[in-house]
Parts: C-alpha cells; structure tokens; sequence
C-alpha cells in the first residue's frame, strides 16, 4: 500500500468521509475477507466478518491513531477480533450443521483464492509449512507464542525462532515482489 | 541496555501489541519501548509491514454485491447517526424546556405553598375573631332577653349634659353591657375612654368611638358592685381614668 494513499484514506476516515469506506474496501477486501476465512474457515461467515468489521471500522475511525499502528496493523486487529468473536459465537452454539458447513466451504474459501495474487500463492508455497504454521498460529488464531508451543507441541524458543525465521524468509521472498506490485497497482 | 531491549524483543510482548491482545498496562510498556528504543521501533515497523504481506498473501477475492452491502451498511449507519444526534438535539431542548418548566412549577409551587399558609392563617384568626364575637352576641342576645337583666339608664354629669347611655346587667349570669348611644362633642385632642372598677381593681375598657359604638354593646366585666365611668382624657387614652374627668359612672 503506498504511503500516499494511506494517508489520504486516513485523512478521509478522520473527516468521517465515506468514501473513506470505498477506498479502504477496494484496496483491503480481499486481503481483510483473507484475514476473516484464515479464522474462522468459513466463506459465509468470513463475509459476514467483514461485514460487521467494516461497520466497526467505521464506528471507531476516530480511534485509530497513526502514529501508533499503521492502517493495516489497525485493520487488521479490528478484523481478526471480529472473526474471534464470530467464531466463539458460532462455537458456543455448537451446531453441527454449522461444522460441517465449515468444512465444506473450507475448500470453496481456497478456490475462491484472488487469482491476481495467485502468483505469490505460488511462492507462498516456497515457505516451509513449520514456519506457516507458526505464522498462521500466532497472527489468525488467536494464539500467544505459549498457547503456540502447547496447541503444536513445539517448544517455545523454537516458535520464537520460528516466527523469526518466517518473517525474514517471507520478507526475502515477497518484499521485492510485493513493493512491485503495489508500485504498478499505482501508477 | 542491550542486553534490556533483547530480553523485551525475546517476549511476545510486541507481536501480541501487534495483534492488539496485550492488557493495558502491557500496551503502555510497549509503547514506552517503542517511543524510546529505535531498534524496538524498527522491529515493530518490521513486524507490521510482514503482517500486511503475509495477510496479503492469504487474500481472498470478495464476491460481487459485498462492497455494495458493506457500503450502504456504512451510509445507512451515517443517516441513522444523523438522526441519531437529530434526535439527541430535540431531546436535549425536551430535557431543558422539562427543566425550565420544572423549576417554574416549583417556583409557583413553592410561593403557592407560602400563599396557602397565609390563607390558612387568615382563615384560622377570622375563625377566632368570627367565634369571638358569636360568643358576644350570643352573650348579648342572653343579656337582653333574660328577664332578670337589669336596663340602668346612664346620663351624663355636668361636664357632658347630653351624654346618654343605657346599661344592661345580668346578675345571675353575671354579664354587664353597655351601650353609649349619645356622646357630646369633644374637641379633637380628646376623647371619651371606659373603664370599670371591679372589686377594687381599675380597668381600661377602652375608647368610645361615638359614630361606630353608637349601635354597640360594650362588655362590662361584671363584678359585685361595681363601678363603670366614663372619662374625656387626651386623644389616645389613657392608662389611668383622670378623676376629675368623670362624666358618667355607672353602678351595677
């Protein structure tokens, strides 16, 4: 995301523009509803995330301070409470229908994959499954690096290292891509 | 220092400040090592933009029809939040013209209250006075038609000729009354004043306002042989009778 437009969707949020709205679900929806589905692996109920997320985001735009988080970071936390919570709500309701359902759609969700970034869902693939799954723990489910160890029984300082590790190899492995794309996205 | 910052980036303290799972008193940590330590603040700005590229790289394409329904979700919200403060804006003018109306209300309530307590006390001193003078009447009407009521005629010494008064007294009731129906004239800075000697004792009955108390019974207090005199004494009355301004006395 460039810098320039982040800070003119922020502007926007701040002025309670919603067009603000618009910008921020053309430039984050697909990644948002990804964050959504990466927890609560549901398709409907990812959408449904959203939904709820985006009213929220809108409700709290006065919150979001820039100089704390940047817009991502700040969505991101809005999204993946959100999804939590859905998923807790559907859990307690312990209906099996909605189980099954969740595995149906589950592999929906992964066809259902932007296929503008089926590219780098190429490469993703480069990245060891030890590191995803630390990954995946700690920024979708809801994990802190403890319950990480426990819930995959690795130790802690291997989830530490892990997590590390990960980011550096994503780092090298799509920033380059990852600048590009944004770049040619803008121009 | 270094050794400080190592074992903060070694927690989790960080990634959980970037999910935004850490308490507050966490958060204020973090943000403090954020603000302070520049290689704390690089790690963080780090750890974002990986967060954003990983969650990018888990992206899903939205279905058509969303975009809408999250968009009118939002504007519809917006309206409804107008009418929200819409609303919050008439309620407070409702609340304040309540309060307005409040306070007049106790305001009339209160001088009301203040206004009912003169009434009542009005009406409580006219009760008084109304029972008071029943009871003179009623004495009155006893004196008059008792047929053991004496009518003395009182007539006036040398001093005023044309004074005429009748008195009426019962001894079995033990009530005396009387009635003053012609005075002479006086100058102004003077007057005729009552009294009533009963059992040795000198009482100030007050003074004879001829035109009024022409029609009226005056109340003597009975007593067994006693005196009633008529005096002029200095406009206002007097406390004392002057002797030699007797005018009048009255046995009975």
């Amino acid at each position: 995301m460039s810098i320039l437009l982040e800070n003119h969707i922020v502007e926007l949020l701040l002025e309670r523009d919603d067009k603000a709205m618009s910008l921020l679900y053309e430039h984050y929806g697909d990644t948002l509803l990804g964050v959504a589905f990466k927890v609560v692996r549901n398709e409907e109920l990812a959408e449904d995330v959203l939904q709820e997320s985006f009213l929220k985001i809108w409700r709290n735009s006065d919150s979001y301070d820039p100089s704390k988080a940047k817009l991502f970071t700040w969505l991101f936390r809005i999204v993946r409470n959100t999804a939590i919570d859905k998923l807790r709500s559907v859990n307690t309701k312990s209906d099996k229908e909605i189980q099954i359902d969740v595995s149906d759609v589950y592999k929906l969700g992964t066809e259902g994959v932007n296929p503008e970034l089926m590219d780098v869902q190429d490469n993703l693939d480069k990245l060891e499954d030890k590191y995803q799954i630390v990954l995946d723990a700690l920024f979708f489910q809801g994990m802190t690096q403890q319950e990480a160890s426990d819930e995959l029984n690795i130790p802690l300082g291997t989830i530490k290292s892990r997590l590390k590790i990960g980011l550096r190899e994503l780092r090298k492995l799509y920033g380059s891509f990852l600048l590009l794309a944004s770049m040619l996205h803008f121009l | 220092m270094k050794e400080k910052i190592k074992n903060f980036l070694d927690t989790d303290l960080l990634e959980q400040y970037l999910l935004g799972t850490t308490s507050k008193e966490e958060t204020l940590q973090v943000e403090r090592y954020i603000a302070m330590y520049p290689e704390v603040r690089k790690t963080y700005i780090e750890l974002q933009e990986n967060l954003e590229m990983y969650a990018k790289q888990h992206a899903i394409k939205t279905p058509d029809g969303l975009k809408d329904k999250v968009l009118n979700q939002v504007k519809s919200e917006k309206k409804s939040r107008r009418k929200f403060y819409m609303y919050a804006v008439a309620a407070s003018f409702t609340a304040l013209i309540f309060a307005g109306a409040s306070f007049t209300f106790w305001n009339q309530n209160q001088s009301l209250q203040e206004e009912n307590i003169l009434v009542n006390n009005k009406i409580e001193s006219l009760e008084e006075n109304m029972r008071i003078q029943l009871e003179d009447v009623r004495n009155q009407f006893i004196v008059l038609n008792n047929p053991k009521t004496k009518k003395v005629a009182v007539k006036g010494n040398n001093k005023a000729k044309e004074l005429k008064a009748v008195a009426y007294i019962n001894p079995v009731k033990k009530l005396s009354y009387i009635n003053v129906s012609k005075l002479p004239n006086l100058p102004e800075d003077q007057c005729y004043q009552m009294w009533a000697e009963v059992n040795g004792e000198m009482i100030n009955l007050g003074i004879i306002k001829e035109a009024s108390d022409s029609q009226k019974l005056m109340a003597l207090p009975y007593g067994e042989n006693a005196m009633g005199y008529i005096t002029i004494e200095n406009k206002g009355g007097n406390s004392s009778p002057t002797v030699e301004n007797i005018v009048a006395n009255i046995r009975y």
